[in-house]
């Protein structure tokens, strides 16, 4: 390494034939060097090129979505602890839309207490909790006195798990699915900050509780038997 | 054309990673050939150079938004291209010093970003309009946008510490170099 403090051998303005000959043979390894380069890059762009396969559904977003229709006022976008949400006890925006085959759902209306769980097929944590609640309601979990009704939302026909109608039936769903319209007006109406997002609403269509993320099945357990109660 | 760029982008990153693992086995016997030290650098700003210009076009033209995470290994990932390209044009052996924190830290949000995406419990929610737990693209089952970036970070530490072994530019190319340095900045030996 110490060789740039050595003095060149042939004086300046004359050819020095090893350096000359360093060089050319510099030349031919960076010659080398490129060739291979482009070489790869031209085997992956071939490979590449013969094995991507166009995939997804025919199904656009606006084709899923379904129109909803809102009562009452919007919640603020849920922040912070759940425990300090200021909009418990507020009344909960009435939503009436359709499930993915035309049948009516409504949400936020008094009358029965309700479990709403917002769902986006995208989301790789609602792929985990969907399942899991599916099983919950399997287990006889769910009390008599209360309704559970997933929200299908955030659709976006680009993202994968596409369409949400499918992932819903592979689940198992049992429950009533009320689907979001392109601007996912449900969703911003409840104030949905991430999915999954739950929101336990009583029989007098006041707001109980909100929270953000998953739960654990115990938390729904004392959530739906909370609102069991009354 | 999206999905052709993400199957080439799966390709050149097992390229990536064979490259590495070459280059770990190299470094571990402690016998670095003259021509794989030769190319490391250069090898390495391409890395950069192609995992920059992949995250350009996933966010621009495909319209993946890129999440919290992604801007991270971005900011780790960017100002390699400049550093690698001028040691490599440089031919400057120490740049391992500036390459390799800065791919490390890279590293690390690559593993965590990958530890969300396998296990979605551990960030919990998905934010509507960028989540990091989403897989906008998994190539041959495994290969998602972070686990892509994080073999590019490995790939250029390996290769920026056999680069170490780069032969310092010979006294007539001082002259040239230094010719067009009118300042006569020193170069690293």
């Amino acid at each position: 390494m110490g060789s740039t403090s050595r003095p060149s051998t042939a004086p300046k303005g004359r050819p020095n034939p090893r350096a000359e000959a360093k060089r050319a043979a510099e030349r031919r390894q960076r010659i080398v060097m490129v060739a291979a380069g482009i070489g790869v890059l031209l085997i992956a762009i071939v490979i590449a090129v013969l094995s991507a396969g166009e995939s997804g559904s025919a199904l656009s977003t606006s084709d899923v979505a379904r129109d909803v229709q809102v009562r009452g006022d919007a919640l603020p976008v849920l922040e912070g602890d759940p425990a300090a949400d200021p909009a418990v006890g507020d009344a909960a925006p009435v939503v009436r839309g359709e499930d993915f085959d035309g049948t009516p759902v409504e949400i936020g209306a008094p009358g029965r207490a309700q479990l709403v769980t917002f769902m986006a097929s995208w989301c790789p944590a609602c792929q985990q909790e969907l399942p899991e609640v599916t099983a919950w309601i399997e287990d006889g979990r769910l009390p008599a006195e209360v309704d559970l009704i997933a929200v299908a939302t955030s659709l976006d026909a680009g993202r994968p798990n596409w369409p949400p109608q499918d992932w819903f039936e592979e689940v198992g769903f049992p429950g009533p699915v009320l689907v979001d319209d392109t601007r996912s007006t449900v969703a911003s109406t409840y104030g949905l900050p991430a999915t999954p997002y739950w929101v336990a609403i009583d029989a007098d269509g006041r707001i109980v509780a909100r929270n953000a993320g998953m739960i654990p099945m115990a938390q729904l357990d004392a959530l739906a038997q909370t609102l069991a109660a009354g | 054309m999206v999905a052709i760029v993400e199957r080439l982008t799966g390709v050149l990153t097992l390229v990536a990673l064979a490259v590495a693992v070459v280059g770990l086995v190299v470094l571990v016997r402690g016998r670095v050939p003259r021509w794989l030290s030769d190319v490391a650098l250069p090898l390495a700003t391409a890395i950069a150079v192609t995992a920059t210009v992949g995250s350009l076009f996933m966010s621009e033209v495909a319209g993946y938004p890129p999440c919290e995470l992604c801007w991270y290994q971005r900011i780790a990932m960017y100002p390699l291209v400049v550093v690698l390209g001028i040691a490599a044009w440089r031919r400057d052996p120490q740049v391992w010093r500036t390459a390799v924190p800065i791919a490390a830290i890279g590293t690390l949000f690559s593993a965590w970003h990958v530890a969300i995406e396998r296990r979605p419990a551990l960030g919990g929610m998905c934010d509507p309009a960028a989540p990091c737990s989403l897989r906008w693209v998994e190539e041959f089952g495994i290969l998602t946008l972070p686990m892509m970036a994080g073999i590019g970070f490995l790939a250029i530490i390996v290769l920026s510490l056999v680069g170490r072994n780069t032969p310092a530019p010979t006294p007539d190319e001082d002259e040239m170099t230094d010719a067009a340095d009118p300042l006569g900045s020193t170069r690293p030996e």
